[in-house]
């Protein structure tokens, strides 16, 4: 079998539109790698914020560049685990994100999940479960209903998974059941190398995850995660194809997780040579080099919108810390919304 | 038409079971509402079984001369409807499954067979039938189900009162069924509230019950202690030369007086002795403390004073606390021999019986002199003093009575 | 004329599409062939695009309906045999059962179980998985033993806003008749005494109340009356109406066709015993099925589960207590 080729941006993609959209998905890395360094810190702080904290470092451009597409109120999308860029981009406020972290009563997850657990799925933006490969299937449901109810207009559903999530069999039916349904669904797997500290070698045997949107018969992209305009490009045509009714897109973009699974793991399993590597490059650095390259913004522009970015950011954090943790004798203690089915015995 | 069993009638109050001594009707016979259709024997009365309501009877199951449980089915009749349904018998449950065949096979993944009708094949292998093993223990008349116990307790009944209610449970056991027509029966009598004083009475005796208790008895002449008594001022009464006397006996053996508790002896503190006193329904035992320190003439003065209190109930609550041992003088009732029970929290209770002149042969005079002679009872717990120990006591108490100077 | 407990499910569901334009019916072989025991005969014609075929993909099916619900749909979701809802497992305890309790998002959805032992059907297409999900909180376990309830009881979990397991029994599907669908009385949760007695109470549900009923029958004979509980639902589970029976008779008999170990027959005499005790005469016994996978042949398959005959055994040790 031939190598895939990835798909690149030549000069001729590079409209005002484009460059508008390539500035706005920037600031949404941005933004994004600024939280998640607050996350970071916060976590090694201590206090705050129990359990682990899972960042997106070296995924911002991949993630941001389908929810870009998206329009919340009319799409789905079912963020994973390194999404942070993608759920800014879909419109999730920082709150949502430091509210669930730091286990708030005033956050969408009150206090009852965690970490990159939460969503709104009332506003489109499924809250994923912690098995790989679980949220394709429900990502496929929603527009299968909205199909149903004659509500689905040109709506898509987008999805993110790892290259460790292909190898499940959720993964597997899931895509498999919303080709045979034609869904409009994007599937974007974000290929870092590493499932937790398991590297492609030891995850799967194909030469390259895109072969398997033909096995599947759906449409496929390849793109290198690390160059932003590159993936622009392809999620604005994959978006496209599915709202037109191309049936599933397949994306693989591939980059480096530029860091460890979570911030417990230091990942020195992460070969030096792999570090270094074009895979290893920092999405946020080479696209600030395009852009200056460009034209399209100054350095100092840049830092402005750093400052700019870190400000909000320490807003956010200081009015969250303020904010109430749950009280476990106000929990409702119910996992049933039919309050009469609710056992009052054992309460 | 409705199927019901003939069942072994309640057969008058504390009978449990009865044996069939005659059988007066066969399957296929047809008999009418109140006729005798068996005959049975209790170990009180022979008396008959009457049909239950008119119907065939199906089948005898009882056989001559064999014994069943009051509840237990003798037979079965055909009966109505409205007869099943006035006897409290319901037949045929809704939604009977149709085991016939099938009413829908078209194109099935999985055909059913008449295999599946599987009501008249008893399996070949036991099942597994979970639950608690039952323990010999449960099964027979002491045992008092949670139910039974539940109810005894709303009622305050204990299960001493219940001694006289025949079981139709398991081993004998009373079912609540019992306890329930136990109870309907003694509506019937007529009944009175028991005083405070009783209660506390039978339940101090109910838990003292609990153990093993024995009794000896031996003479003992009274002639000194009523020599003694005539000269002495205040005089003592009888009982309290037996308090002393036994004082002064368990000081040179306090373990006798000891309660067994698990695997040791736990021994009295100090020797301090009651005394019962009849009172209005009921027996107060007020306690003399550190008897085997105190001598005989200056404990008189107490004595006395918390006799008058108790008879007028006004002991203080310091003499309640309990004593090691007690001593009862029943010979004030003329009784000359007795068993009384110890208290729960002791182990021995002395008695004294009424004293009697008596001829008593005299080898140095060669002749019958008479003595005033006494029977001394010691009740104890088993557990802890055995007939030789006890028998040792009671003649070191005999002995020292000998020689009232020195009490 | 008469109607079957499988004719019950097939016209529920005919109903619950025609009233509500929101119910889909999604699972294996269920469109134009009708489903694998013909509970969707027909309906894939009489309503188009809203009852399809879905591939061999319990753990998408699954997830496709909670997506669809969280969407304000109300799928139906059939499994082919109970047994195969394992591969989807993941998806109704994690997905499913939690949605509400994570998001406050309520989940519509309703999983048929085929569910229970018919002869020959061997360790794979014989389960009672009621009580593996009634251990995951934020579900809602049924298990109808009558026509009307499986009929009334089927409506009722699409109408729920959360998600229903409903265990449907295959043995009952065409041995168990009645006049008519009758009328719905009892909300789910409620219990039913479907035999009233005084000397023991069987707590049972699905199949194994018929086999309860015909042992009371049985043991009526010799002079005892048992008093049958079909639980309806195994969660919620109706205490009140299990302690009221064993209040009334002091012994209690838990039969169920599921595995032994844990389960529903534990759960209830686990709150019999708590809140109970003191209305005991002997100690609550449990008859389930045998602690092996379930046999293929007609001989072990009728001994590995509870019947008539090992009721009556149970009931006459729990009596002689």
């Amino acid at each position: 079998m031939t190598p895939a080729v990835p798909i690149t941006c030549t000069k001729a993609d590079l409209t005002p539109d484009f460059r508008d959209q390539y500035l706005a998905t920037y600031r949404q890395m941005q933004s994004s790698r600024v939280l998640e360094e607050k996350l970071g810190s916060l976590y090694r702080a201590g206090g705050r914020i129990v359990g682990g904290v899972y960042l997106g470092r070296g995924q911002e451009a991949f993630s941001a560049s389908v929810a870009m597409q998206l329009r919340r109120g009319q799409d789905v999308y079912a963020p994973l685990i390194r999404d942070q860029a993608g759920r800014m981009a879909f419109g999730e406020p920082i709150t949502d994100a430091l509210r669930t972290y730091m286990g708030a009563a005033t956050g969408p997850m009150r206090g009852r999940d965690g970490n990159i657990h939460r969503g709104r799925p009332q506003e489109g933006e499924m809250a994923m479960i912690s098995h790989l490969g679980a949220m394709v299937s429900v990502v496929a449901g929603a527009l299968f209903a909205k199909r149903l109810r004659g509500t689905i207009a040109d709506a898509v559903g987008a999805t993110s998974i790892g290259d460790g999530a292909t190898s499940t069999g959720s993964f597997h039916e899931a895509i498999n059941m919303a080709a045979v349904e034609k869904l409009p669904i994007i599937i974007s797997v974000a290929n870092n190398q590493f499932a937790y500290s398991t590297s492609n070698d030891r995850q799967f045997a194909c030469e390259d995850l895109i072969y398997r949107a033909r096995g599947y018969g759906v449409a496929g992209w390849k793109v290198d995660g690390t160059d932003l305009a590159a993936c622009l490009k392809v999620a604005r045509s994959a978006v496209a194809a599915a709202r037109a009714g191309g049936g599933p897109q397949l994306i693989v973009g591939t980059m480096l997780r530029l860091g460890g699974h979570g911030e417990h793991d230091d990942a020195a399993y992460i070969p030096d040579e792999v570090k270094f590597s074009k895979v290893g490059q920092d999405c946020l650095l080479v696209a600030e080099k395009f852009m200056i390259a460009e034209g399209w913004a100054t350095k100092a522009e840049i830092d402005a919108w750093l400052k700019e970015a870190r400000a909000t950011v320490d807003q956010a954090v200081s009015l969250v810390s303020k904010e109430p943790i749950p009280d476990p004798y106000r929990e409702s203690w119910q996992a049933l919304s039919s309050s009469e089915l609710v056992e009052s015995w054992q309460l | 038409m409705p199927t019901i069993p003939i069942l072994m009638p309640q057969l008058g109050e504390s009978i449990a079971e009865a044996t069939v001594v005659r059988i007066l009707i066969e399957p296929g016979q047809r008999v009418d509402p109140g006729a005798d259709i068996f005959e049975v024997e209790t170990n009180k009365a022979t008396m008959a079984v009457a049909a239950p309501c008119g119907g065939l009877v199906d089948q005898v199951i009882a056989k001559a001369n064999e014994s069943y449980a009051v509840g237990a089915a003798l037979g079965s009749l055909h009966v109505s409807d409205e007869d099943a349904q006035a006897l409290g018998f319901q037949n045929d449950p809704k939604a009977p499954i149709d085991a016939a065949q099938p009413a829908n096979t078209d194109s099935v993944h999985f055909q059913f067979s008449d295999e599946d009708a599987i009501h008249d094949i008893q399996p070949k292998v036991e099942p597994i039938v979970g639950g608690l093993p039952v323990p010999a223990g449960a099964t027979g008349a002491s045992f008092i189900s949670p139910r039974m116990r539940a109810r005894m307790l709303e009622l305050g009944i204990n299960s001493s009162d219940l001694a006289g209610v025949a079981g139709t449970g398991a081993g004998g056991r009373v079912t609540v069924d019992d306890f329930e027509t136990f109870l309907r029966t003694i509506e019937q009598h007529r009944m009175t509230p028991a005083s405070p004083m009783r209660i506390a009475v039978a339940d101090s005796m109910r838990r003292s019950w609990s153990r093993p208790l024995a009794t000896v008895g031996s003479p003992v002449v009274l002639d000194a202690i009523l020599a003694h008594r005539k000269k002495a001022d205040p005089k003592p009464g009888p009982a309290l030369y037996a308090i002393r006397a036994l004082a002064l006996a368990l000081a040179e053996n306090t373990a006798v007086a000891g309660r067994l508790i698990g695997s040791r002896i736990v021994h009295p503190r100090a020797i301090d002795i009651g005394f019962a006193v009849e009172v209005d329904d009921g027996v107060l035992v007020p306690v003399l403390r550190e008897v085997d320190k105190t001598p005989l003439s200056t404990m008189v003065k107490t004595y006395n004073t918390l006799v008058e209190q108790a008879r007028s109930r006004r002991l203080p609550n310091d003499v309640n606390r309990p004593g090691i041992a007690t001593v009862t003088n029943f010979g004030t009732f003329g009784i000359v021999w007795a068993t009384p029970i110890p208290l729960p929290e002791q182990n021995l209770v002395l008695g004294l019986g009424a004293g009697m002149k008596t001829p008593h042969w005299s080898a140095e005079v060669n002749q019958f002199i008479p003595l005033t002679m006494a029977e001394l009872t010691l009740s104890f717990d088993h557990r802890i003093l055995d007939g030789g120990g006890a028998g040792r006591l009671l003649s070191r108490v005999a002995e020292l009575l000998q020689s009232p100077e020195k009490l | 004329m008469s109607v079957t407990y499988l004719e019950a499910i097939r016209e529920a569901q005919f109903e619950a599409l025609r009233s509500d334009p929101n119910v889909f019916v999604y699972g294996q072989d269920i469109g134009q062939f009708g489903g694998a025991f013909k509970a969707t005969k027909g309906l894939a014609r009489e309503f188009p695009g809203r009852v399809l075929d879905a591939p061999i993909s319990e753990d998408a099916m699954v997830g496709m309906a909670v997506g669809a619900a969280v969407e304000g749909a109300r799928p139906i979701v059939e499994m082919q045999f109970a047994d195969f809802s394992s591969v989807g497992f993941n998806q109704i305890v994690n997905q499913a059962a939690t949605l509400y309790w994570r998001t406050n998002t309520p989940c519509p959805i309703t999983i048929r179980l085929p569910s229970g032992g018919t002869a020959g059907s061997g360790p794979f297409h014989s389960q009672s998985m009621e009580s593996i999900y009634a251990h995951y909180p934020g579900l809602v376990i049924l298990t109808p033993a009558t026509v009307e309830d499986a009929y009334w009881m089927l409506l009722d979990s699409v109408k729920l806003d959360d998600p229903v397991i409903f265990c449907e029994h295959k043995f009952l599907y065409y041995h168990l008749k009645a006049e008519s669908f009758g009328e719905h009385s009892l909300p789910i949760g409620k219990a039913r005494v479907a035999r009233p007695g005084r000397h023991a109470t069987v707590v049972t549900y699905s199949a194994m109340v018929h086999e309860a009923l015909r042992a009371a029958d049985e043991l009526q004979m010799e002079g005892y009356q048992i008093e049958v509980v079909d639980l309806r639902s195994v969660k919620p589970m109706d205490t009140d109406t299990i302690l009221g029976s064993v209040a009334r008779t002091g012994r209690l008999l838990v039969v169920g066709e599921s595995f032994p170990w844990g389960g529903v027959s534990a759960e209830v005499i686990s709150r019999v015993s708590t809140e109970a005790f003191h209305m005991l005469d002997a100690p609550p016994m449990r008859l389930n099925s045998k602690d092996t996978p379930i046999p293929y042949h007609p001989n072990l398959w009728k001994a590995h589960r509870p019947t008539v005959g090992s009721i009556c055994d149970a009931l006459r040790r729990l009596l002689r207590f």
